[in-house]
């Protein structure tokens, strides 16, 4: 009964508290990476070559590094030579351009993937490059890409507890600490297991429905 | 790049390279369990009967659903102090990763073997051969040829999660370079080498397992 | 004397779609029975219902008069390694090339020494003329030589009956007569066969009796000639003549 009511009384508020901050740290680094990961995507397929050159440099670095030593560079190293961010925004800052280098692999793969003959219909008809790569090849290519990018997002909903290593406290670094106080390590962080599974559901499910939809009006 | 970084670098860079190599040791532990356990559930998924795939799947969703670190804190504070003997946090890591990897590498098998056509299982039967040994000679060889690619995505995967390990205080890279950090205040340069050194590993495993496929190459095999 | 092969009675449905109705038909040692009719008659089926690929919902086979009992599947194997199978699309081990394809069953299912074995599997390649690609891969074989190490495959366990699913089908035409003469030289030896195929004149030398199926019934079987030329049932006759218009334009 004390259990129940510890629950209650302590852990939920707390958890849900760290749940916000969990939110707040994955919306606007999922939009940022996928918004980011476009442009570097197209980027590496249609730019010159001295931009596919660096763009290429830049997947390469951010998918090889750990996302935990990004995180660390922000907020620690950005520090040591007088760049003083938050923990907040430098979990942000690691996640989005973390996250945009895998989105820009997937992007990049599905441009690659459009028959030549989309493009070639478009610029019969007078299109020009910009506007068949944002009218014709992207859209389709979008779609394509959204299995892989929808995993990414799924990914990041996981890996947004590394932002406690940095000090930036959301649900796992929550738990943690009333864990640590309570000494209840199995019952809190069994809860905090179920709701991540719950958030990596619901996105996953969320994903197939937009992958069902989009189906309809594209192949 | 100051002269102090470069000289914090020089310090740690035998220190680091030591700890790779316990990052490899846990990278390959675990993906060595993770087979050992992901091979038989692939089968299960595949071969067996409702509930027990149903099992499986449910393992697998569990595993794949919940963030590394909180599986870390949970084995390691949470069912450690369930049991009566103490686990050190090397095993703890590599008994984690290996869990979710293969959760991971169940997919993966069961991927491969049903892309095989299932015109070679029918053969295999035809000529007399019992289920078992259908799987054993005639879809796992060319199953596990498939999977390779995929090894390889799931090994960089594991090697950079390794160094999260570092919250269980494993003396990795990761952790060795913010020792030295915080002993010569060159974090970024630290954070940097740590970073490439990584990049290193994984150039190292990918190139050895796709030397593997090539090796292992039948003539003339599409799948 | 008992036949080799007894089917009695067998049923088979997918879904609500009766693929197989009351097939019965027996066929003792020595004789080629050729299955012909229209695509969907159920002849495939029918093959792999017999050595149990594609187990049947009812209806029984027995084996030089011995019941196969499908849910034993010890019996099962046992009884597998004595009905060869050959299939339309090959489907030769793609991991081990030629020889290994022949050679594998013999030491895993029967358990022969490595080097009998061997012996054995250069054997018949030998036999279908293709000692010289034994180290070969599948892929870098043509479809008639992928189907000739097949028969090989299946001959190597010293099948009692052959079962034989559109051997050819799947070939391109100048690499079926490779083919067949094997298929023909096999029947000339006495090897006991089920064949189904698309090819009439082959099968019409051949065979001791042609079966016609429709809609996963027999409609009726008899002698070559009395099924191509002179069949009793209408629907026999209807196909029969539009193939052999076929045949006599070649």
């Amino acid at each position: 009964m004390e259990e129940i009511v510890y629950i209650q009384h302590t852990v939920f508020p707390a958890l849900m508290q760290g749940l916000g901050v969990s939110i707040l740290l994955i919306l606007p680094s999922a939009i940022c990476g996928i918004c980011l990961g476009v442009v570097t995507g197209t980027l590496h397929v249609y730019g010159s070559p001295v931009t596919r050159f660096m763009v290429n440099g830049y997947v390469l670095i951010f998918r090889g590094f750990p996302l935990i030593i990004q995180l660390y560079i922000w907020y620690f190293g950005l520090a040591r030579i007088g760049i003083f961010l938050s923990p907040y925004t430098a979990s942000v800052l690691g996640f989005s351009l973390c996250s945009a280098a895998y989105h820009s692999e997937y992007i990049r793969g599905a441009l690659l993937s459009i028959k030549h003959g989309q493009a070639l219909a478009a610029q019969a008809l007078g299109f020009t490059r910009i506007q068949t790569i944002l009218f014709i090849i992207l859209p389709q290519a979008m779609r394509r890409a959204l299995p892989g990018c929808g995993n990414e997002i799924i990914y990041l909903i996981k890996y947004s507890s590394l932002a406690y290593m940095v000090t930036c406290i959301e649900l796992t670094g929550k738990a943690k600490i009333l864990a640590s106080a309570s000494f209840k390590y199995i019952e809190v962080f069994m809860i905090v297991g179920v709701i991540y599974l719950f958030l990596v559901t619901l996105a996953s499910s969320l994903l197939s429905r937009l992958e069902k939809g989009w189906g309809r009006c594209f192949l | 790049m100051t002269s102090d970084g470069i000289t914090a670098i020089q310090e740690g860079f035998f220190y680091l390279l030591q700890g790779s190599w316990i990052n490899l040791t846990v990278v390959v532990g675990a993906m060595v369990f993770g087979f050992m356990l992901g091979l038989p559930l692939a089968l299960g998924q595949i071969y067996s009967g409702k509930t027990t795939r149903s099992i499986i799947s449910i393992y697998v969703w569990f595993f794949r659903g919940i963030p590394l670190l909180v599986f870390l804190f949970l084995f390691y504070f949470g069912l450690v102090s369930f049991l009566d003997f103490n686990l050190s946090a090397f095993s703890v890591a590599i008994i984690v990763l290996g869990l979710i990897s293969s959760a991971y590498q169940s997919q993966i098998l069961r991927g491969a073997i049903l892309s095989i056509p299932d015109g070679q299982m029918k053969a295999a039967r035809a000529l007399g051969m019992s289920d078992t040994k259908a799987i054993f000679y005639v879809i796992l060889p060319q199953a596990l040829r498939i999977s390779i690619p995929a090894w390889s995505n799931e090994y960089s995967i594991l090697l950079k999660d390794s160094a999260v390990t570092y919250a269980l205080g494993v003396s990795e890279l990761m952790s060795r370079a913010n020792h030295v950090a915080s002993r010569t205040y060159q974090h970024l340069h630290l954070y940097l080498l740590a970073g490439f050194m990584f990049m290193l590993l994984t150039y190292l495993g990918t190139r050895s397992l796709a030397a593997l496929q090539k090796r292992l190459k039948i003539p003339g095999y599409t799948h | 004397m008992d036949p080799i092969l007894s089917v009695e009675n067998l049923y088979k449905q997918f879904g609500d779609r009766p693929v197989l109705s009351d097939v019965s038909l027996s066929i003792n040692a020595g004789e080629i029975k050729v299955l012909i009719g229209p695509s969907g008659a159920g002849k495939s089926t029918l093959l792999q219902s017999i050595n149990y690929l594609v187990p049947p919902d009812s209806g029984r086979i027995l084996l030089e008069g011995r019941l196969v009992n499908g849910a034993d599947k010890r019996a099962l194997c046992g009884y597998r390694q004595q009905v060869g199978m050959i299939f339309q699309d090959f489907n030769l081990f793609d991991h081990l090339n030629a020889v290994s394809n022949i050679e594998i069953a013999l030491i895993r299912v029967k358990g022969l020494h490595k080097i009998a074995a061997r012996q054995r599997a250069m054997a018949e390649l030998d036999r279908v003329g293709l000692t010289s690609h034994a180290n070969h891969y599948p892929a870098e074989l043509s479809g008639g030589q992928k189907q000739r190490v097949s028969i090989a495959r299946a001959l190597a366990m010293d099948p009692k009956i052959m079962l034989l699913d559109e051997p050819t089908s799947a070939l391109d035409p100048e690499l079926i007569g490779e083919v067949l003469s094997v298929i023909g030289k096999l029947g000339q030896a006495g090897m006991t066969m089920i064949l189904a195929t698309h090819q009439i004149a082959f099968a019409r030398n051949l065979a001791t009796e042609m079966i016609f199926m429709e809609a996963g019934k027999i409609v009726e079987q008899g002698t070559p000639d009395v099924i191509l030329n002179h069949a009793c049932c209408v629907r026999t006759r209807e196909f029969c003549s539009s193939i052999t218009d076929l045949t006599s334009n070649q």
